[in-house]
C-alpha cells in the first residue's frame, strides 16, 4: 500500500483544568491515504474535533499534545512554527463547522480565499483576483466575478461554506480536514455542499478526514470510518462493514438507536445513561456503564480494551467483540395502534393562519413590506394523535407553533382549541386556555431558568396559575419526576447540574405539570446526541399513550418525524405544500419539494448511496420578505412550467394521489429525471 | 447568602482583590467608627497651620491648623456616603428603565432610551455641576447629582441583559404558561441579571467617589467645613509651594480607594464571566 | 448614506429638545425661581417687578420657553450677567483653547493606549499582560486632579521646566510655547484616557482572538503578523473608533477638572466660573454649546463607523 498522507500514532491531548489535566483525546491512531475519505464519527465530547485540530497543530498552547503525527514528511509534533505555517494551506486545508463565523466579516470573500496562496508566495497579488474567480467557479458559485468583491454577510450559508471549501482547496493540499462541514446547513443545502466537496476531492485526489456526528453523512461519503467514544477510537473499518456488521457494542447500539427514514414502527433501542465526560471517565472500558454486552463481567470494569484487529482492515476495542451479534435482530415490530380518537372532533384547529412581520425602512421607519413568515396554514390535531410540521429553516414551522401557543400575535386566521377560538382572548381567558396546551422547547440548555432549582422550575406553572395545592403540591411534582424517568433525589438541584437529555426531561415534566391535553414540541430532540434522542423519543411515545396526549411536533429531521408521527405536513416558505398520513407521504410523496427533501436526506446505509433517484435542489430558500410569484417553489423546482411562475397552486387532494398538496404538476417520482438538478448532482 | 460568601472567597484568592477588599474594609471601618478615634477634624490651631508631618500631626496640618489625618478619616464618610447614595439613586431608576425598555421594546424603549441619551449627551461632571448649581451644595445634593449621572450605565447594562435574556427560552416558557410581564421582568429576568448589576454597583462606587472628589476639587462639592478628600486637594493645590506634603495623604487615600473598587469590579467581572466593557467605558468622560 | 445621516439627525431632534427644556428649566428650579436667579435672594419688591417685566417672566410658561429656544437656535443666549458680554462671544473666545487641549490629549492617549493594549492582548495572562493591565488600572484610577498636582510639583515646582499654570497659545503662532503650555494638561488628560482606551481595546482584541475566523486564518497558514494586523485589527478597531470619538467629545467641556488644575482658559473653566457666579445665561449657553458639539462629534463617528463597517446597511 502507498504511504499514507497522514499517519497519527498514540495521539493524546490534555486540557488544563482546575483539578489537574483533563484527558480529552487518549491514544488515537489512524492513517489516511490519498483518494480516501475517512470519517471520524462520535457524539459530543468524544474528542473528534480536538483530534482534528491537533493534527494541524491548531490547538491553543494550554492543550498538551502527545504522540506522533506525520503529515507526509513533516513531523507535526516537532516541527517549528514556520514549517507548520507552511504546512497549513500547502499540505492541509481546513473546513470548519459554522460558515457564518469562519470567514472574517470585514474582509472581502475574494481576498480571503486567495490570501493563503499569496502568503505562501505561490500567487502574486495582481493575479489574486482572477484566481479567486476561478476558485469560486470551481465550487459552483454563480456570478463569481460579481461575488468576489462581496463580504461574507452578503453570501448565504451554503455559499459561504462553498467559499470555505474553495479556500481550503486553493493550495491543492494533500489533506482536507472537514469538521462538521454541513451541520449548520439545511438538508437540501447540505446535499449541495457534500456534492461539491466530493467532486473537488475526486478532481484533486486529496485525502479527506471528515468529522461528523451524523451517521447519515458518514454512510453517504465515507470510505473508511473511525468511531470515537470517550476520547478513543473504539472501532475502525470500511464503511460498509461498519454499517453491516458493527463489532463494537457502542457502534452497534448507536446504529440501532437511530430512527430511520425508511423506518419501521419498531420502538427505538436507546443507549442507556449519558455519554462520558472527560473530567470523570469510568474506569476500565469507558463504555461499560452503558454496554449491553458487559453483563457484570469484571474485565470490562478493570481493563481498558485495546484496539485489536478482527478482520483485515477492521478493528474494535472491546474485550468481547466476537460476541456482538453479526446482524442486529430487529425488535418485534409492534403494530402501531391507530389513535382511537381520530374520528372525534379535532382538539386543535388552525385555519388559514397568517403571521406577517412588518419590515420598516426609510426616514420615518415606515412599514414598507412584510416578512410572510406564516402564509395561510390550516391543520387539525385530534386527541391522542401526533401531527408533525417539517421543513427547512425559515419555512415558518416554529412561528406556526409559537403563534398557536399565543406567543406571537397572528395577523389573520383562526386557532380553535376544543372548539373554542383562542386568538384575541383577553389575558385571563388566554391563561385558562393555556392550561390545556403546553410548549416544549428545542434547546434544553436555554429553556430552564438557571437560578431556580428544578423542583421550582417544574412547580412554576402551577404557581403562576395559582393551582399548586389544588394540583397536589410537592407529591405531584415528585410524581412528575417519576413519570419522566428522573430520580426524586435530584429535585433540589439546579439545571446546570443536569445533562442535555435530563434537562429535556425536566422541560417535559414542567409541561405536564398542569395536565395538558396538547403539547407543542419545537424540535425537542434536535439539540441532543443521537443516543439520547432515542431515549426522549421513547419517553414521548410512552407519555402519549399513558396520558392520551396530542402532539404538534415541529422538526427538520425527516427520520425523527417519520418515527413519531401519525400525520405529517411539509412546509415551504410559510405554507404547507404537502400533507398526509405518514406512510403515504413518505412512501408516495407527490410534491416535488417533498420528493427533493426526502431524497436529499442522508440515509445511514452505505448500500443506499448510489440510489439513482437523487435530486439535489439548486439554489437556496428565497427570502420570505420577497417570495417568488406564483408557486413559491418554482425557482428551485425541476417540474416548473410557465403556469407555476404565474399562478399559485391550490391546496387540494388530486385524484389518485394519497396526499393533499399544492402543486400544478403533482405526481409520484417515477423514472423521471430532473435534468437540471441532476447535472449539478453528479 | 451562601453564594455571596462563595464569591467573596473566590475574590480573596487573588492577591490584588484581597488587598483591595482589605483596604476598603479599613476605610469603611474608619468611616463608621471615626467618632471613637482620638481625632478631631474641626479643631483649629492657627499657630500650627500648614505644618509638615510631626509627632503630634502625623500628616501635618492644613491652612487653619487642623489635623490632616483626622480630616482624611472623616472625609471617608463623605466619600462612602456619596457612593452609597449615588448607587442607590442610579440603581433605583436605572434598573427599572433598562428592564422596561428591554422587555417591551417599541415606543416605551425608544422613549426611555431618548431620556438616557439626554443624560449621556453631557459629560457627567458637567451634569452634576449643573444640578448642584440648582440644588445647592450638600451631601444629599452630591449623591443625587452623582447618582443621576450613573443612571445611564445601569439602564444600558440592564437593558442589554434583558434583551439577551428575553430571547432565552426560559423567559418564553414563563410566557407560554401564562406568567405576566411583571412576573417575567422581576421574578425571571432580574434574578438572572444580578451579576452584571453587581459588577456595575462596584464600578459605579469607584466612579462616584472620583466624581464626588472632582466636584469638591472644583469647589462645588459638600459645603465646608465638612471634610472631603477632593476639597483637601483643592486647598492643597493653593499651597503647593508652602506645603508640598499637604495633598499627599488625601491624594493617596483617594487613589487607593478608587483603585480598590476598580480592582474588585474587574475581578468580579471576570469571575462572573461578564463583559462589562460598556460599564468601564462609561467611566470615560466622567472626570477628565 | 444620505438617508442614514438624515435619519440619525432626525433622531437627535427629540434629544436636543428634551435637553434644551432641561437646561432652560434650570432657572425655574433654582429656589426662588428665575427672578431670584437674576437678581439674587435679597431683592426688593420693586427690583423683582422690574426684572419680571424686563425679562417677560409674567408671560405663559410655554411662550417663555419658545422665546428662549427660538433665540438659542440662532445662537443668541443673551448676555452674561457678570461681564455683560454676549454669551456666544465669551464661548467663542474659549473654544480654540479647548480644541487645542482636546487634540493634544487625544494624541497622548492613542500613543500610550494602543501599544499597551496590543502588547498585553497578544499574550493574555503573562507577566507583561498583568503589568500593562495594572498600568491601565493605575492610569484610570489616579484622579486627574491629583496627577496634575503631582506633575506640577515635579516639573514646575521642583525642576522648573514647565509652567505651573498653562495659558493658551495658538500653535500656529508659537509652536514651542504652545507645546510647553499644553504638555502637562495634555499628559494629565491623555494618561487617564489612555487607561480607558487600553482596557477597551485589549478586551475587544482578546475577544476577537478567540473568533473562528482567526483559527481559519491560521489554518490557511497566514503569518502571525498578517493575522494580527489585517484580520484582528480590522475587527477590533471598528468599535474602538466609537470609543475614541466618545473620548474626544468628552474633552469638549468635560476637561473641566484638568482645566481647573492648570488654570487653562478652556470652555470648562468658563462654565465653572459661570456656575460659581450664578451667571445663568452663561451656564445655559455653555451647556447647550457643549451638548451640541458632543452630539455632533458622536454623530460624525457613527456615520464614519457605518461607512467603514461593511456589515452595516446604511440605506
Amino acid at each position: 500500500m502507498s504511504e499514507p498522507v497522514l499517519a497519527v500514532r498514540d495521539l493524546t491531548v490534555d486540557f488544563s483544568g482546575p483539578a489537574g489535566p483533563i484527558p480529552v483525546v487518549r491514544g488515537v491512531s489512524f492513517d489516511v491515504h490519498a483518494n480516501e475519505v475517512l470519517c471520524i464519527v462520535g457524539e459530543s465530547g468524544s474528542g473528534k474535533s480536538v483530534t482534528s485540530l491537533a493534527v494541524a497543530g491548531l490547538l491553543a498552547d494550554t492543550a498538551k499534545v502527545g504522540g506522533d503525527i506525520r503529515l507526509g514528511a513533516i513531523d507535526v509534533q516537532r516541527a517549528d512554527a514556520e514549517t507548520l505555517r507552511r504546512m497549513r494551506g500547502e499540505d492541509v486545508g481546513f473546513i470548519f463547522q459554522d460558515p457564518s463565523t469562519t470567514l472574517n466579516p470585514v474582509l472581502k470573500v475574494g481576498r480571503q480565499i486567495t490570501e493563503g496562496e499569496v502568503a505562501h508566495g505561490r500567487l502574486s497579488p495582481s493575479e489574486a483576483r482572477a484566481r479567486g474567480v476561478t476558485l469560486l467557479r470551481e465550487v459552483d458559485i454563480a456570478d463569481p466575478e460579481g461575488r468576489i468583491d462581496q463580504y461574507p454577510h452578503q453570501f448565504s450559508g451554503g455559499m459561504r461554506q462553498r467559499a470555505v471549501i474553495a479556500m481550503a482547496m486553493a493550495g491543492k493540499p494533500r489533506l482536507i480536514i472537514a469538521d462538521e462541514p454541513t451541520t449548520a446547513l439545511d438538508v437540501t443545502v447540505q446535499a449541495q455542499v457534500l456534492a461539491v466537496l466530493a467532486r473537488r476531492q475526486r478532481e484533486t485526489g486529496c485525502a479527506v478526514v471528515l468529522i461528523t456526528h451524523d451517521l447519515g453523512v458518514v454512510a453517504e461519503v465515507a470510505d473508511r470510518v473511525a468511531v470515537m467514544y470517550g476520547g478513543r477510537i473504539v472501532e475502525t473499518g470500511p464503511v460498509r462493514e461498519i454499517f453491516r456488521a458493527p463489532r463494537h457494542p457502542y457502534t452497534r447500539a448507536l446504529l440501532r438507536s437511530m430512527p430511520r427514514l425508511d423506518g419501521t414502527d419498531a420502538r427505538l433501542d436507546p443507549i442507556p445513561g449519558q455519554p462520558p465526560v472527560a473530567i470523570n471517565l469510568p474506569a476500565g472500558c469507558t463504555f461499560h456503564p452503558r454496554c449491553a454486552l458487559q453483563n457484570g463481567r469484571e474485565r470490562c470494569l478493570r481493563d481498558e480494551p485495546a484496539l485489536r484487529a478482527l478482520a483485515a482492515d477492521h478493528t474494535a476495542a472491546c474485550h468481547f467483540a466476537e460476541e456482538t451479534p453479526e446482524r442486529p435482530p430487529a425488535l418485534a415490530a409492534e403494530p402501531r395502534p391507530l389513535p382511537a380518537h381520530a374520528a372525534e372532533a379535532p382538539l386543535l384547529e388552525v385555519e388559514d393562519l397568517r403571521v406577517h412581520f412588518p419590515i420598516k425602512a426609510g426616514l420615518l421607519r415606515r412599514t414598507v413590506g412584510a416578512v410572510h413568515a406564516v402564509d395561510g396554514v390550516s391543520l387539525a390535531v385530534h386527541p391522542g394523535e401526533t401531527v408533525s410540521l417539517v421543513g427547512e429553516s425559515g419555512c415558518g414551522k416554529t412561528t406556526t407553533g409559537r403563534t398557536v401557543m399565543g406567543l406571537i400575535p397572528a395577523t389573520s386566521g383562526a386557532v380553535r382549541f376544543d372548539g373554542q377560538s383562542i386568538l384575541g382572548l383577553d389575558r385571563r381567558r388566554m391563561r385558562k386556555a393555556r392550561r390545556q396546551m403546553q410548549y416544549i422547547f428545542q434547546d434544553p440548555y436555554s429553556s430552564l431558568n438557571p437560578v431556580r432549582s428544578v423542583e421550582e422550575v417544574i412547580a412554576e406553572p402551577m404557581h403562576i396559575h395559582g393551582v399548586y395545592d389544588e394540583m397536589g403540591g410537592a407529591p405531584w411534582v415528585a410524581e412528575l419526576f417519576d413519570q419522566v424517568g428522573l430520580s426524586r433525589t435530584m429535585m433540589g438541584r439546579y439545571p446546570s447540574e443536569f445533562s442535555g437529555g435530563q434537562k429535556q426531561r425536566i422541560g417535559i415534566a414542567r409541561a405536564l405539570a398542569l395536565k395538558p391535553r396538547l403539547l407543542i414540541l419545537d424540535e425537542p430532540v434536535a439539540a441532543l446526541d443521537v443516543s439520547i434522542q432515542a431515549q426522549i423519543l421513547n419517553l414521548l411515545q410512552d407519555l402519549q399513550r399513558e396520558l392520551d396526549l396530542a402532539y404538534l411536533f415541529i422538526a427538520h429531521n425527516l427520520s425523527v418525524v417519520r418515527h413519531i408521527s401519525d400525520r405529517v405536513a411539509v412546509m415551504y416558505l410559510g405554507r404547507i405544500v404537502e400533507m398526509g398520513d405518514r406512510d403515504a407521504l413518505y412512501e408516495r410523496p407527490s410534491h416535488p419539494y417533498t420528493q427533493s427533501l426526502l431524497s436529499a436526506a442522508p440515509i445511514p446505509d452505505p448500500a443506499m448511496r448510489d440510489r439513482d433517484s437523487r435530486i439535489v435542489l439548486e439554489g437556496e430558500i428565497p427570502n420570505p420578505a420577497a417570495p417568488p410569484p406564483g408557486c413559491t417553489f418554482h425557482p428551485r423546482c425541476f417540474r416548473a412550467s410557465e403556469l407555476c411562475r404565474r399562478e399559485a397552486p391550490r391546496f387540494e387532494r388530486p385524484d389518485g394521489l394519497a396526499t393533499h398538496l399544492a402543486c400544478h404538476h403533482p405526481g409520484p417520482l417515477f423514472d423521471e429525471r430532473a435534468p437540471r438538478a441532476m447535472e449539478r448532482a453528479t | 447568602m451562601k453564594a455571596a460568601f462563595g464569591i467573596l472567597g473566590r475574590l480573596m484568592i487573588r492577591p490584588g482583590s484581597a488587598l483591595a477588599v482589605l483596604f476598603l474594609t479599613i476605610i469603611a471601618l474608619a468611616a463608621i467608627f471615626a467618632d471613637l478615634l482620638p481625632l478631631d477634624p474641626f479643631r483649629q490651631n492657627l499657630l500650627h497651620s500648614l505644618e509638615g508631618p510631626s509627632a503630634q500631626y502625623w500628616f501635618g496640618t492644613d491652612e487653619l491648623g487642623r489635623d490632616i489625618l483626622s480630616r482624611v478619616v472623616y472625609g471617608a464618610r463623605t466619600s462612602l456616603l456619596t457612593a452609597a447614595g449615588a448607587v442607590a439613586v442610579a440603581a433605583l431608576f436605572g434598573i427599572p428603565i433598562g428592564l422596561i425598555g428591554g422587555f417591551f421594546g417599541g415606543w416605551r424603549d425608544a422613549a426611555l432610551m431618548r431620556f438616557v441619551d439626554v443624560l449621556l449627551a453631557l459629560p457627567a461632571i458637567l451634569f452634576a455641576m449643573a444640578l448642584i448649581a440648582v440644588l445647592g451644595r450638600s451631601q444629599v445634593a452630591a449623591f443625587i447629582a452623582v447618582g443621576i449621572t450613573g443612571i445611564p450605565a445601569f439602564a444600558r447594562i440592564v437593558r442589554a441583559q434583558t434583551l439577551a435574556l428575553r430571547k432565552r427560552d426560559f423567559v418564553t416558557a414563563v410566557e407560554s404558561f401564562g406568567g405576566s410581564s411583571g412576573y417575567n421582568m422581576f421574578r425571571t429576568i432580574l434574578p438572572n441579571a444580578w451579576s452584571p448589576i453587581l459588577v456595575q454597583v462596584v464600578v459605579l462606587c469607584s466612579i462616584a467617589i472620583l466624581l464626588e472628589a472632582a466636584l469638591a476639587f472644583l469647589g462645588v462639592g459638600v459645603a465646608p467645613p465638612t471634610p472631603s478628600w477632593g476639597e483637601m486637594l483643592r486647598t492643597g493645590k493653593s499651597y503647593l509651594y508652602e506645603a508640598p506634603t499637604y495633598a499627599l495623604l488625601p491624594g493617596i487615600v483617594l487613589t487607593l480607594t478608587i483603585l480598590s473598587f476598580d480592582t474588585i469590579g474587574r475581578a468580579l467581572g471576570s469571575l462572573l464571566e461578564d463583559r462589562h466593557d460598556t460599564g468601564t467605558a462609561t467611566a470615560g468622560g466622567v472626570t477628565s | 448614506m444620505t438617508g442614514y445621516i438624515l435619519r440619525r439627525l432626525l433622531q437627535l431632534i427629540p434629544v436636543l429638545i428634551l435637553a434644551s427644556i432641561g437646561v432652560w428649566a434650570m432657572m425655574y428650579a433654582v429656589p426662588g425661581g428665575p427672578v431670584a436667579a437674576i437678581v439674587g435672594d435679597n431683592a426688593t419688591p420693586e427690583q423683582i417687578a422690574a426684572v419680571t417685566r424686563q425679562y417677560g417672566l409674567d408671560r405663559p410658561i410655554a411662550v417663555q420657553y419658545l422665546d428662549w429656544f427660538g433665540s438659542a437656535l440662532v445662537g443668541d443666549f443673551g448676555e452674561s450677567y457678570y461681564s455683560r458680554a454676549p454669551v456666544l462671544q465669551l464661548i467663542g473666545e474659549r473654544l480654540p483653547a479647548t480644541l487645542h487641549l482636546a487634540v493634544a490629549a487625544t494624541i497622548v492617549a492613542l500613543l500610550l493606549g494602543i501599544p499597551v493594549a496590543v502588547a498585553s492582548a497578544l499574550r493574555p495572562g503573562t507577566l507583561l499582560d498583568r503589568i500593562l493591565s495594572g498600568w491601565s488600572a493605575l492610569a484610570l484610577g489616579v484622579p486627574t486632579f491629583w496627577l496634575g498636582i503631582l506633575l506640577i510639583l515635579l516639573f514646575a515646582v521642583e525642576l522648573r521646566w514647565l509652567p505651573s499654570a498653562s495659558g493658551y497659545v495658538p500653535i500656529w503662532e508659537d509652536p514651542l510655547q504652545a507645546l510647553r503650555n499644553l504638555a502637562l494638561p495634555a499628559i494629565t488628560l491623555g494618561v487617564y484616557v489612555s487607561g480607558i482606551l487600553a482596557r477597551f481595546l485589549r478586551a475587544s482584541l482578546v475577544t476577537e482572538l478567540r473568533a473562528d475566523y482567526v483559527r481559519t486564518a491560521r489554518a490557511k497558514g497566514l503569518p502571525e503578523r498578517q493575522i494580527v494586523w489585517v484580520h484582528l485589527m480590522r475587527n477590533a478597531l471598528l468599535p474602538f473608533i466609537t470609543i475614541v470619538g466618545l473620548m474626544m467629545a468628552g474633552f469638549i467641556g468635560g476637561a473641566v477638572v484638568t482645566e481647573a488644575v492648570f488654570t487653562y482658559p478652556g470652555l470648562g473653566r468658563l462654565l465653572i466660573q459661570a456656575i460659581s457666579s450664578r451667571d445663568y445665561p452663561l451656564i445655559q449657553g455653555c451647556i447647550l454649546v457643549i451638548l451640541v458639539l458632543y452630539v455632533a462629534i458622536n454623530l460624525t463617528v457613527d456615520v464614519l463607523y457605518a461607512y467603514i463597517d461593511p456589515r452595516i446597511d446604511y440605506r
